[in-house]
């Protein structure tokens, strides 16, 4: 009989070492893909050390890449700013932009029909003083002009269309308020010295009143520029 | 007293795969032929006390040194190989397998005369 025990114990013994020994093979197998032959490792380790030296060339490269990049940003940071203070400087020049600043209000009135009731067409304000108006204070230095809070640009007009005044398109009606940023003193004589404009206004029978601002706000022009038959070069 | 051997050799092979399956410690791959072999050597072993078994020869002196001594030759002759550059193990292999078939066949030819 303890012939019998010795007989199942050493045969479970060696069934468990064998089951012990497949698993751990199984599992060898299962973690290591089995798929690298022998033969191959010297070839393998060749290849990693290619591709290592190859990974640290491509990090060099991203180094200086991003460097470079950077550089590229802050450029471009710069010409961005660069490109937005022309525009804006482009805006101001163009009369896009309202602006502020010292400068003269100059008020022309047609005289009271009262004073001359027989004639009153004579001594209505007509187109051409306004532009002398403007004329002479662009003469002396003004920066920005509004007649009647229509800003004056290199395209406005002002004429006659009918038996008004048109200023860029726009119909105004007396009494004219021409505002100009500048100089004030500078402004104010251009229209005020002896036997200039004022007087000559006045001689017409023109009311003609000059204010100096410390501070006045000109409107910008509001309209759509469009530019049907001029290209630029 | 044949069956409850082979009851206990199903057994013990579970028992054995489940504590394979759950130390903590994993083989490098560089020794797996080593435990391949070694397996084998166990089978070859368990087939061999079973086929001793029916034929009420069996002794487990014989048994267990047989088994630790072949699974030591196989890699022992796996070692030898590697350093020579054969594929020294396939010996091992080959010698195993054939008596592998051999103890099957006995063992079956056993069980069909007992029927």
């Amino acid at each position: 009989m303890p012939q019998k025990y010795y007989v199942y114990i050493s045969l479970s013994l060696v069934a468990i070492t064998l089951g012990f020994l497949m698993a751990v093979q199984f599992r060898v197998s299962g973690d290591y893909n089995i798929g690298i032959p022998r033969e191959n490792t010297q070839e393998l380790s060749q290849e990693l050390k290619q591709l290592k030296s190859n990974n640290k060339n491509l990090q060099a490269e991203l180094s200086d890449l991003k460097i470079k990049l950077k550089q590229v940003n802050a450029g471009q940071a710069q010409a961005v700013q660069a490109l937005k203070s022309e525009l804006k400087k482009g805006r101001m020049a163009a009369g896009m932009v309202t602006v502020t600043g010292p400068g003269v209000e100059v008020i022309l009135d047609n005289p009271k029909s009262s004073e001359h009731s027989q004639s009153n067409t004579l001594f209505i304000i007509r187109d051409q003083d306004l532009l002398k108006v403007i004329n002479e204070l662009r003469g002396a230095g003004a920066e920005a002009l509004s007649i009647n809070g229509e800003r004056i640009i290199a395209t406005s007009e002002v004429r006659y269309a009918g038996s008004f005044i048109n200023v860029n398109t726009k119909r105004i009606v007396p009494p004219y308020q021409v505002l100009a940023v500048g100089d004030p003193q500078a402004l104010e004589h251009a229209l005020a010295i002896p036997g200039g404009l004022r007087d000559y206004l006045g001689n017409l029978g023109i009311k003609v009143k000059i204010k100096k601002h410390e501070e006045l706000t000109v409107p910008a022009y509001f309209k759509e520029n469009n530019f049907k038959y001029a290209k630029s070069m | 007293m044949m069956w409850a051997g082979i009851v206990l050799v199903i057994l013990g092979t579970l028992v054995g795969i489940f504590l394979g399956l759950n130390i903590p410690v994993s083989l490098p791959e560089y020794y797996a032929v080593y435990t391949s072999v070694a397996a084998l050597a166990a089978v070859d072993s368990v087939l061999g006390g079973i086929r001793a078994a029916v034929d009420d020869s069996f002794d487990h002196v014989i048994f267990i040194s047989g088994f630790f001594t072949n699974a030591m030759l196989a890699a022992g002759l796996v070692f030898i190989g590697d350093r020579l550059g054969i594929d020294l193990y396939l010996a091992a292999v080959v010698a195993f397998g054939v008596r592998i078939f051999q103890n099957v066949s006995l063992i079956r030819r056993h069980l069909l005369n007992r029927k």
